[in-house]
């Protein structure tokens, strides 16, 4: 408790209070707008956070992810267009609940609904993330080597449509990791005779580019001249009938159960817990044919699904050091940027840090209740009046800055659009960009764990098997990687026999 | 069309895995094998994408680029933007870049297009040049007006 009680004495201090509201806001506005994403608003604000304190960091990263995660919402219940992927399944019952006029009350739910998810999220996090962090004292450098690997396995796995593009992207993740001057026997290696190579690719050069460069070529594809007219984004307040708003308990328990589930899981995104959630909602309901008709069950079930597992995400990054979705890697990024070391130990070496930022998770999932209601999303729905080619330089612009106040280097800018391009085709060709990116934060950490086991056994490589834990998650990654093949070729083999 | 974009994705990264595994030859000891290891999967998994594609039947098609006249607009503007920022100064190029990139995409309201370029620029000048005091690339203008002084 008193682990608690001192993080938050740091953490309502008037920067990071500030950081959380003003982020918090910013992350509205990001998901209302489709094409901004919290993954690309989050790569965009890091490099800038470079000087603050990691509290102020942090908390404008958990403001802008559960701003954002409700800001989607807005969108996809006035237009029906997603504003993140997180909040398809909000467009099924709260675009036709605005067709009805009763888009004030969609929207009002989706916002309690939210709030409540990323707190139920929030307390999971502060109660089980400690507990995983004493767990993992026990372990040695080869859990830590099985560790990352069984992390960049599930990612591969489970988050593009083909398992062997998605592991064949983490392993190219983890070569890019190498590039660099070799930290334990000083070797260059993939430098290309180049000195601004010797200490790698820099990480958020990298994630600027592929996370926030494709959105952008693919909003210039779209090539919206006109954005929408004022009469799209004219809402009518309708009231709650007695007892409604009792009637979502139930539904926001079983979703926010739901969404920590799934966010604990590495790979699986606010998106599946959205889906899941909704479904859950429907399989229990009375009148299930309502659901897609504009049931407020369904909107309450989506939004508080996919913000349930905001923060759970951060459990598996912060205990283990094992990222299990982008904005959890970016939370590593931000601490690494501030020189910390992400896993078990920063629970002891920097309590107030860890503990400031499930406490600033908890906060900007309070403050959606404040900030979120009717009045701010009538405000940033405005926005979605600009037309969205008007967008496309806007963010570029903001690329820019961010990448080239990291070194100050113009090549780092050239690296950034290589790195976009790429993750544009690479995207388009169902090769997912999560797994290069946990790739090149868990690769050092992975080479760095299994060199020192084999140092310890004397090159005995059986060694990284002998002991239980390590047995036992080599068991796992086989088995994560496995499964999905034998599946497929299951699944080829039936119509065959058929 | 799928089928073909797949066997060249896989060739591509049989190649980047060939080539990995070729330098990490010069690397020695453990500073070497780690990279070999990771360059030989990749080479493995690309042959694996290339040849499940080419036993495929799939026919489906998938296009890459979905409006090829904005994208590659949208990208040469980007690598005009990026090879100028330096020499022309950062906010004269992002004001060019404001202007250029709707224009090209095909916005006809100028004056609107302005008024926002102008609204926009204020604020990241206010934000990364006044608030966060973050050094940019100088600009071509003032060095040329001192230059002249």
């Amino acid at each position: 408790m008193e682990f608690y009680t001192n993080a938050l004495a740091h953490v309502m201090a008037f920067g990071p209070l500030t950081a959380m509201i003003g982020a918090t806001l910013l992350g509205v506005f990001i998901g209302a707008l489709p094409g901004l994403n919290p993954v690309m608003a989050i790569a965009l604000l890091l490099p800038l956070t470079y000087s603050m304190d990691p509290l102020v960091a942090l908390a404008m990263v958990a403001g802008i992810y559960n701003g954002s995660m409700y800001g989607g919402a807005i969108p996809a219940i006035l237009l029906r267009i997603p504003g993140t992927p997180a909040s398809i399944a909000t467009t099924f019952d709260g675009f036709p609940m605005a067709e009805k006029g009763e888009a004030s009350k969609a929207l009002k739910i989706a916002c309690w609904s939210s709030a409540v998810g990323g707190i139920a999220s929030a307390v999971a996090l502060m109660t089980v993330g400690p507990l995983l962090a004493r767990v993992t004292l026990f372990f040695g450098p080869a859990e830590y080597f099985w560790i990352a690997i069984f992390g960049m396995a599930s990612v591969g796995v489970m988050v593009g449509s083909d398992p062997v593009k998605g592991i064949m992207a983490a392993v190219l993740g983890l070569l890019i990791g190498t590039m660099g001057i070799d930290n334990l026997s000083g070797q260059a290696r993939f430098a290309f005779g180049q000195t601004w190579l010797l200490g790698g690719l820099d990480l958020i050069v990298v994630l600027v580019g592929l996370y926030a460069l494709p959105p952008v070529l693919q909003l210039a594809e779209k090539c919206d001249l006109k954005g929408l007219s004022a009469a799209q984004l004219k809402l009518t307040d309708v009231p709650f009938e007695p007892g409604e708003l009792r009637g979502l308990i139930p539904t926001w328990l079983r979703a926010s159960a739901i969404g920590i589930g799934v966010g604990i899981l590495p790979g699986a995104g606010g998106n599946i817990a959205a889906f899941l959630s909704y479904n859950a909602a429907r399989n229990a309901s009375d009148d299930p044919s309502s659901f897609g008709k504009g049931n407020p069950h369904g909107v309450a079930a989506a939004e508080c699904g996919n913000n349930a597992d905001n923060a759970a995400s951060m459990i598996p990054a912060l205990s283990l050091g094992i990222p299990g979705n982008v904005v959890a890697a970016l939370v590593l990024s931000a601490l690494t940027i501030h020189g910390l070391q992400p896993g078990p130990q920063l629970f002891h070496q920097n309590p107030v840090l860890v503990g400031g930022f499930m406490m600033e998770m908890l906060i900007t999932s309070l403050l959606i209740f404040a900030l979120g209601g009717a009045v701010a999303t009538r405000i940033f729905a405005q926005f979605q009046r600009l037309p969205g080619v008007l967008l496309v330089p806007s963010i570029l612009i903001l690329m820019c800055v961010g990448v080239y106040v990291i070194n100050g280097r113009p090549v780092d800018l050239w690296v950034m659009l290589a790195a976009g391009l790429a993750g544009y085709f690479l995207e388009k060709l169902n090769v997912p960009l999560a797994p290069i990116i946990l790739g090149m934060i868990l690769g050092p950490m992975a080479e760095q764990s299994v060199r020192r086991a084999l140092l310890i056994s004397r090159g005995d490589a059986i060694e990284l098997l002998t002991r239980p834990i390590s047995a036992a998650l080599a068991i796992m990654t086989v088995l994560v990687i496995a499964w999905p093949i034998a599946r497929a070729i299951r699944r080829r083999r039936r119509p065959a026999r058929a | 069309m799928e089928k073909r974009q797949d066997i060249v994705l896989g060739l591509v990264f049989v190649s980047l895995g060939i080539a990995a595994a070729w330098m990490a030859t010069d690397y020695s000891g453990a500073s070497g094998t780690y990279p070999m290891v990771l360059a030989l999967i990749l080479t493995l998994l690309g042959g694996a994408v290339a040849v499940k594609a080419v036993r495929s039947g799939s026919r489906e098609t998938r296009a890459l680029i979905e409006a090829p006249s904005q994208m590659v607009t949208a990208a040469v503007i980007a690598t005009i933007y990026v090879a100028t920022v330096v020499p022309f100064g950062f906010y004269t190029a992002s004001f060019l870049l404001m202007l250029a990139m709707p224009l090209a995409l095909g916005l006809r309201q100028v004056v609107y297009a302005l008024v926002v370029t102008a609204v926009f620029m204020t604020g990241v000048y206010l934000v990364f040049s006044v608030l966060l005091e973050k050094p940019l690339p100088r600009e071509a203008v003032l060095s040329l007006l001192e230059a002249g002084g």
